[in-house]
């Protein structure tokens, strides 16, 4: 069971169907105009509703997330700036922060944020498009990055995700060549198959009872 | 003269990856081994690429749904299958056209590589 939770083209089903997954996330921007989301759940495959949020600081990002919360199933933020990466991090109506080492010259998370991550459910996202489209002599920079990241979940034991932010056909990568090419950011076996597998299903199990949790906590069990 | 065979025990011990690849021009054999020694020589370097022992044995072009798609065997050592794998991601390009390399299948030997992912059935 394996789950890509950040695809841009909902005609990427049958293509990622065929390369082995059973669930994605597609960020869709007009949902009600497109005529292929009509037939959303007819799928073979599970298909999810996501929303990208790009924020201009962090309390435009708190209006957007409270005001999306209920179309979505799955909400990501827009990292890479520092305040809204730890605001991402600290809120936990945000299922995934996307990117928090976009346009920087670190990781964009440290043993603080990479804690409230931890306590807040806020997965952290490992984008391959972005390390395959880096040019080759600065891809060095971006595995940096990402083992760093790994080095904090082991840590502080929040969820990374392994992602394709597919737009096309040729973006989308068979599950087990990303679990091979995690090996290049020390990442091991069973990390690689988790962050594929289980913190995306973690996402959807945690969205079906958010309603249901009263305060943290307690939750309505009828 | 051509070098006497190794006996068994010490020849490398050897596996056959089933690939293909999906592009949007047609791609032919020289092609496929610039981009995977490219990629392999970009993430892993002279010293690693050394040790895998990458060679592509066939490679049969195939046309399905006005997409251009050719399937392959690449041959590398059994200890580092998982490695040459890892290579495939990082292919997206050749000569501004797109491209995508996906993994079939691992065999033992060329025959049950081609007859399981190749030419299935």
């Amino acid at each position: 069971m394996y789950y890509d939770f950040h695809i841009n083209n909902i005609n990427l089903v049958e293509e990622a169907e065929r390369l082995g997954y059973s669930g994605l996330a597609i960020i869709g921007g007009n949902q009600g105009e497109d005529n292929e989301w009509e037939n959303w759940d007819r799928h073979p495959i599970q298909i999810y509703k996501s929303i990208l949020i790009r924020a201009r600081n962090p309390e435009d990002m708190r209006q957007k997330v409270k005001r999306f919360r209920g179309e979505a199933q799955v909400i990501m933020v827009q990292g890479g700036d520092q305040k809204i990466n730890r605001a991402a991090c600290e809120d936990p109506q945000v299922d995934i922060l996307s990117m928090p080492y976009y346009n920087r010259k670190d990781s964009g998370i440290n043993h603080v944020m990479a804690r409230k991550a931890s306590q807040n459910e806020v997965a952290v996202e490992l984008n391959i498009k972005h390390l395959s489209r880096t040019s080759s002599h600065l891809q060095y920079k971006v595995l940096a990055h990402y083992r760093e990241l790994v080095k904090l979940k082991r840590k502080f034991n929040f969820h990374l995700i392994i992602t394709s932010n597919a737009q096309s056909i040729y973006d989308l990568h068979s599950p087990l060549d990303l679990i091979a090419l995690s090996r290049c950011f020390g990442m091991n076996q069973e990390e690689a198959v988790s962050a594929l597998s289980e913190s995306p299903r973690n996402i959807i199990e945690r969205n079906n009872t958010r309603n249901k949790v009263v305060v943290d906590g307690v939750k309505l069990v009828n | 003269m051509k070098l006497k065979i190794l006996p068994p025990h010490l020849r490398n011990k050897k596996r056959y990856l089933a690939f293909e690849v999906l592009s949007e021009k047609p791609i032919n054999r020289e092609e496929v081994i610039s981009l995977i020694w490219g990629a392999a020589g970009g993430l892993y370097g002279s010293c690693g690429v050394s040790s895998f022992d990458l060679w592509v044995v066939k490679i049969w072009p195939c046309k399905f749904r006005e997409q251009n798609i050719v399937k392959g065997i690449l041959r590398c050592s059994r200890e580092e299958v998982s490695t040459v794998r890892s290579i495939f991601p990082l292919i997206n390009r050749y000569k501004g056209k797109r491209v995508v390399f996906h993994t079939l299948g691992i065999s033992g030997t060329i025959k049950s590589a081609k007859s399981k992912f190749i030419k299935p059935g």
